[in-house]
């Protein structure tokens, strides 16, 4: 970092160390992949050169951008269930208990976390098989004759995108609710409001920033989520980020991974910047 | 791809764990390969650590792509993934064959070897363990699955299971009356033949409970009833005989198909002393038999046979009749642009 | 203690607006409210003032109705509204952080009410301006809360509030989070504001200034009870028990026992001391019980030489101190004999201008001016 000797002052010094970090966290790991990616994805590798064709390849095989639009589909309503099954959740930490009781709830909501993704996902696995803890207790209390396979279907995609993007939605909320005076809900009923218009029109508003800032995390959790698609999914996973894994692991075309990376990144991007527009939130205002 | 990498550094780094240690062998290999029991009599007589990951044929060559040829100093490829490899990344580096003791090896599995990893005259691959796919049956419920294709039989809906992968399309191909090796030379017949195993795939899609990925989930597959036959290894069928009599390995009728893992060095193998010392070391027929204990497969180990355990051999032989195993079908090198028509036919497969 | 303000006179009573009837509230570890009865007439300023813990704030929630008293009816307008939610009842209450919403204009916070009463959009439109107008605070509905100083929030907090006709306004100690001068100035507003629209409030303060400055009525609050209801005037100047005497105003206090009755009139030997002589208050007292004497600051006349007329009590000091505040200063002396410290007002003579620490001082005061309780350990402890 050359800026370190062009600095005079012990300030400014003592500034870009603690900037250093940052900045080659940034720089390596990154800028400098994302840009190496962009090449790889621009650059034809037999003949060498530049071209588009791992773009066009992306748009031309239908198979490829219907992946992309159903992985954005499902995250979109992984993201809105995980908000209303969210929200409530943190209302009620936030809100409605107080002491210790609030903090061994919190810890309820982490202890998931504790074990790694794909322990958890084995556990749905072990509950939601056919030869599985529910499917073997519905036959036991005499509701079916067979084992049913609740497993690899989109509803069980979804289960278990919410289920483990949850804690990530409930955190900000309980932060932006707890920031929320009870005087204000109180002012509302006393100015006439019911539980549905303080909702609508204090609460909600006021936890803003909380939502949008949850619904990005949740929905780039879901869209980027490789583990609980592709097990849970079984044969009906489709799932983006299975197609890169796919295209760099399986068939060594780095190129097209690369090119599914970038393009990732940019509808992703642009899926969450129309979000906010739509929601008329800024990115500044939610994150600051 | 001649440039300096950052994505392939960065991966590297999240891959592999480089370890420094004076003495040490980073043997890059497929589970089952090497047993806690063979790395410890190793350790004693040569006094080499060494440390073991586990991979499959698509993660290595991805892994050594990555860093270019480094990271590890033997791994396990099987044999038709050596010379496509090395033609178009350049990962490995060649064997010199007078530090290997070639009389441990079966003479003709060796030198079948040797022939299909020769490129410019330098041989790049020795065998090491060999087995098939071919189908895995429970026999109480599906007695009638005796090829690939039978998989399909509408009365096994939601009951059977296979992997997305080439071999599947190479199998199903069989099944279906072609010689998929044999058009490997004709990017075209292959195309063809490939369109038509891609749509005879989709049609079966409704009988497929989930397409198995590792090992252990046919496994449990299997195990739990909730699927009654599979395409898969020989030797998890032979493992699941052990616990379900019914359950066993079945050779198909258009032919089990035939690989062979082999040993090579990486391009930038750092102990390549150790790796030989570890080929000749596990070569050794009782050392061999423990391989095949642990991994379920038979190697390519002159003699070793008789240190194997008498039921291996047993369901061997039930499995395989001497028909079957002159049915056999060998994986070629797989030429370049193959795996790029494969993969197109196996991403319609998975989104149909 | 049921306290009826003016029931004697019906024909002149503006009707009653509210009244509380042996209110209880227990938590499970204490009880806030301890059986409060009071009314409020039509169209008054009444305070309830207490310190901080006095269950004051418990006793307006119970009549906004995020509380329900344990025993005892909340009537207003004559009708019980204990079955009454908060949103339904015709009253509104000024936040003590006034709780304006951030996320709406100031329009939209004063309109807020109207919206759930459903009123048509160009009514509620008509109706906010005409009340930002009454507040002073015209041309300021599409501001942002957060563009507003201290005062003009509290104003619209009232908007928000009147704009509803509210039967009473609670106020919540709206006033304790601004500066001295603002705080000052808002106290004359918000009387005025209350003259204006007529609308019964109820305020609560832990700041007897504030009390005294703006109310009809004020209820001293201890430990949740009433300890008196009166006008400001009452309260000042007749304290019925010792904790309205230190609490309103400020007041010297001596602790003694009774060493001589005559009629009202008690002489009392003070700990430290003293023989003073002042006026029984609260009913009688035997010989030899414990009593405290209250003697406002003001009421005590202050001379640099021996006084020429005798008062009943007479003090010879040295100033200890002088706390300069201009036409509210106040001298410190000690008396000479007991060491005690008496506070009192300054004259604003000539005489004083001069006045340093060390001169002497004769203190004088009537024993009308004296008033005695009996003892509250209370005190003492808050003393200490």
């Amino acid at each position: 970092m050359s800026t370190i000797s062009r600095s005079r002052s012990p300030i400014k010094l003592g500034m870009w160390l603690l900037l250093a970090p940052l900045c080659l966290w940034l720089l390596l790991l990154i800028i400098l992949p994302h840009l190496e990616l962009l090449t790889y994805s621009l650059s034809a590798p037999d003949e060498g050169g530049f071209t588009f064709e791992f773009y066009g390849e992306f748009f031309g095989e239908s198979l490829y951008w219907r992946t992309f639009l159903r992985t954005a589909v499902m995250s979109i309503l992984a993201t809105i269930l995980t908000l209303l099954i969210g929200f409530p959740v943190a209302f009620f930490i936030a809100k409605m208990i107080k002491g210790r009781s609030k903090g061994i709830l919190f810890a309820m909501c982490l202890i998931p976390f504790w074990v790694s993704e794909l322990v958890r996902t084995f556990g749905w696995m072990i509950l939601l098989r056919e030869s599985g803890v529910i499917s073997t207790a519905l036959q036991w209390l005499g509701f079916i004759d067979s084992g049913v396979e609740l497993l690899y279907t989109d509803a069980t995609i979804m289960l278990g995108l919410v289920y483990s993007a949850m804690l990530f939605m409930v955190v900000p909320l309980v932060s932006t609710l707890d920031s929320l005076d009870d005087s204000y809900i109180e002012a509302g009923y006393d100015l006439g409001g019911n539980n549905w218009n303080i909702l609508r029109e204090i609460v909600i508003p006021h936890a803003m920033p909380g939502i949008v800032s949850g619904c990005i995390i949740v929905f780039m959790l879901s869209l980027g989520n490789y583990l609980t698609p592709v097990l849970l999914g079984g044969k009906d996973s489709l799932w983006f980020t299975e197609q890169i894994y796919t295209q760099f692991i399986t068939r060594f075309n780095w190129e097209q991974g690369s090119a599914f990376g970038i393009l990732l990144l940019i509808l992703s991007s642009l899926i969450v910047w129309l979000g906010l527009k739509v929601t008329g939130q800024s990115f500044t205002k939610t994150m600051g | 791809m001649k440039k300096t990498s950052v994505l392939s550094i960065a991966i590297a780094l999240s891959m592999s764990a480089s370890a420094q240690a004076a003495e040490e062998l980073r043997l890059l290999t497929w589970g089952g390969y090497a047993p806690q029991n063979v790395i410890d009599l190793f350790e004693k007589e040569t006094g080499i650590e060494v440390k073991v990951t586990n991979s499959n044929n698509e993660e290595m060559i991805s892994k050594l792509r990555a860093t270019r040829g480094s990271g590890f100093d033997l791994a396990q490829p099987s044999q038709d993934r050596v010379l496509g490899a090395q033609k178009d990344h350049k990962i490995y580096k060649p064997l010199d064959l007078s530090k290997i003791d070639r009389a441990q090896f079966i003479p003709s599995m060796l030198s079948a070897t040797e022939g299909q990893s020769t490129l410019k005259g330098e041989v790049y691959a020795v065998p090491h363990v060999w087995g098939s796919s071919g189908l895995v049956v429970n026999r109480a419920d599906a007695a009638d699955i005796k090829d690939y294709t039978d998989l399909c039989n509408a009365a096994y809906e939601g009951k059977v299971s296979y992997r997305l992968k080439r071999p599947t399309l190479i199998g199903f191909a069989y099944a279906m009356g072609e010689d998929p090796f044999a058009a490997y030379s004709d990017e075209d017949k292959y195309q063809q033949i490939m369109d038509k195993v891609g749509q005879k795939l989709m049609d079966c899609k409704d009988n497929v409970k989930t397409y198995w990925s590792g090992g252990d989930a046919l496994l449990n597959l299997m195990r739990s009833g909730e699927t009654v036959a599979a395409m898969a290894w020989d030797a998890g069928g032979w493992k699941l005989n052990q616990e379900n009599a019914d359950i066993t390995f079945v050779a198909p009728a258009s032919g089990a198909l035939g690989w062979i893992d082999t040993f090579v060095l990486p391009r930038k193998t750092k102990n390549e002393e150790a790796a030989y010392k570890w080929i000749n070391f596990v070569m050794q027929p009782d050392i061999a038999a423990m391989i095949t204990d642990s991994a379920g497969n038979f190697t390519a180990s002159k003699g070793s046979d008789e240190y194997v355990d008498a039921t291996l051999k047993s369901q061997y032989q039930a499995s395989f009749s001497a028909a079957d195993i002159d049915n056999i079908k060998w994986y070629p090198p797989v030429p370049a642009g193959l795996e790029k028509i494969e993969g197109k036919i196996l991403d319609r497969v998975n989104a149909y | 203690m049921g306290i009826i303000f003016l029931s004697d006179d019906i024909m002149q009573t503006p009707p009653i607006d509210l009244a509380c009837e042996n209110i209880c509230k227990h938590f499970a570890q204490f009880t806030a409210v301890n059986d409060v009865s009071f009314t409020i007439p039509k169209g008054s300023f009444f305070s309830i003032l207490g310190p901080s813990g006095c269950g004051k704030t418990t006793l307006l929630r119970m009549l906004a109705g995020f509380e329900s008293p344990s025993t005892g009816d909340i009537k207003i307008k004559q009708t019980s509204v204990l079955n009454v939610p908060p949103n339904k009842r015709p009253v509104n209450m000024v936040f003590q952080h006034l709780a304006l919403f951030p996320t709406m204009d100031v329009a939209q916070n004063v309109g807020y009410g109207l919206r759930r009463q459903g009123v048509a959009k160009a009514e509620i439109a008509e109706r906010v301006a005409a009340v930002l107008q009454r507040v002073g605070l015209p041309d300021s509905g599409k501001k942002q809360v957060s563009q507003l100083s201290g005062g003009q929030r509290q104003r619209i907090a009232l908007a928000r509030c009147l704009v509803l006709n509210p039967t009473l306004l609670l106020l919540d100690e709206p006033l304790g989070a601004l500066d001295l001068k603002l705080r000052e100035q808002m106290k004359i507003e918000l009387k005025q504001l209350q003259k204006e629209f007529g609308t019964t409030f109820v305020y609560i303060t832990h700041d007897q200034s504030e009390a005294l400055v703006m109310s009809d009525q004020i209820a001293v609050m201890n430990h949740g009870k009433f300890e008196q209801v009166g006008t400001p005037h009452e309260l000042y100047y007749e304290p019925k028990t010792a904790f309205v005497a230190s609490f309103v105003g400020d007041s010297n206090r001596w602790s003694g026992r009774v060493t001589q009755q005559t009629g009202e009139t008690l002489q009392v030997t003070t700990k430290d001391g003293l023989t003073l002589q002042g006026v029984a208050q609260g009913g009688t007292f035997d010989d030899a019980s414990e009593v405290d004497i209250f003697v406002r600051p003001e009421a005590i006349h202050v001379s640099r030489l021996v006084p020429q007329i005798r008062l009943d009590n007479q003090l010879e000091c040295t100033v200890n101190n002088i706390l300069f505040d201009g036409a509210k200063s106040q001298i410190i002396a000690i008396e000479e004999k007991s060491g005690g410290r008496i506070m009192v007002a300054m004259p604003q003579t000539a005489d004083f201008k001069d006045l340093k620490i060390t001169d002497t001082l004769y203190l004088t005061f009537s024993t009308e001016q004296a008033l005695c309780f009996s003892h509250s350990q209370e005190l003492d402890d808050v003393d200490h």
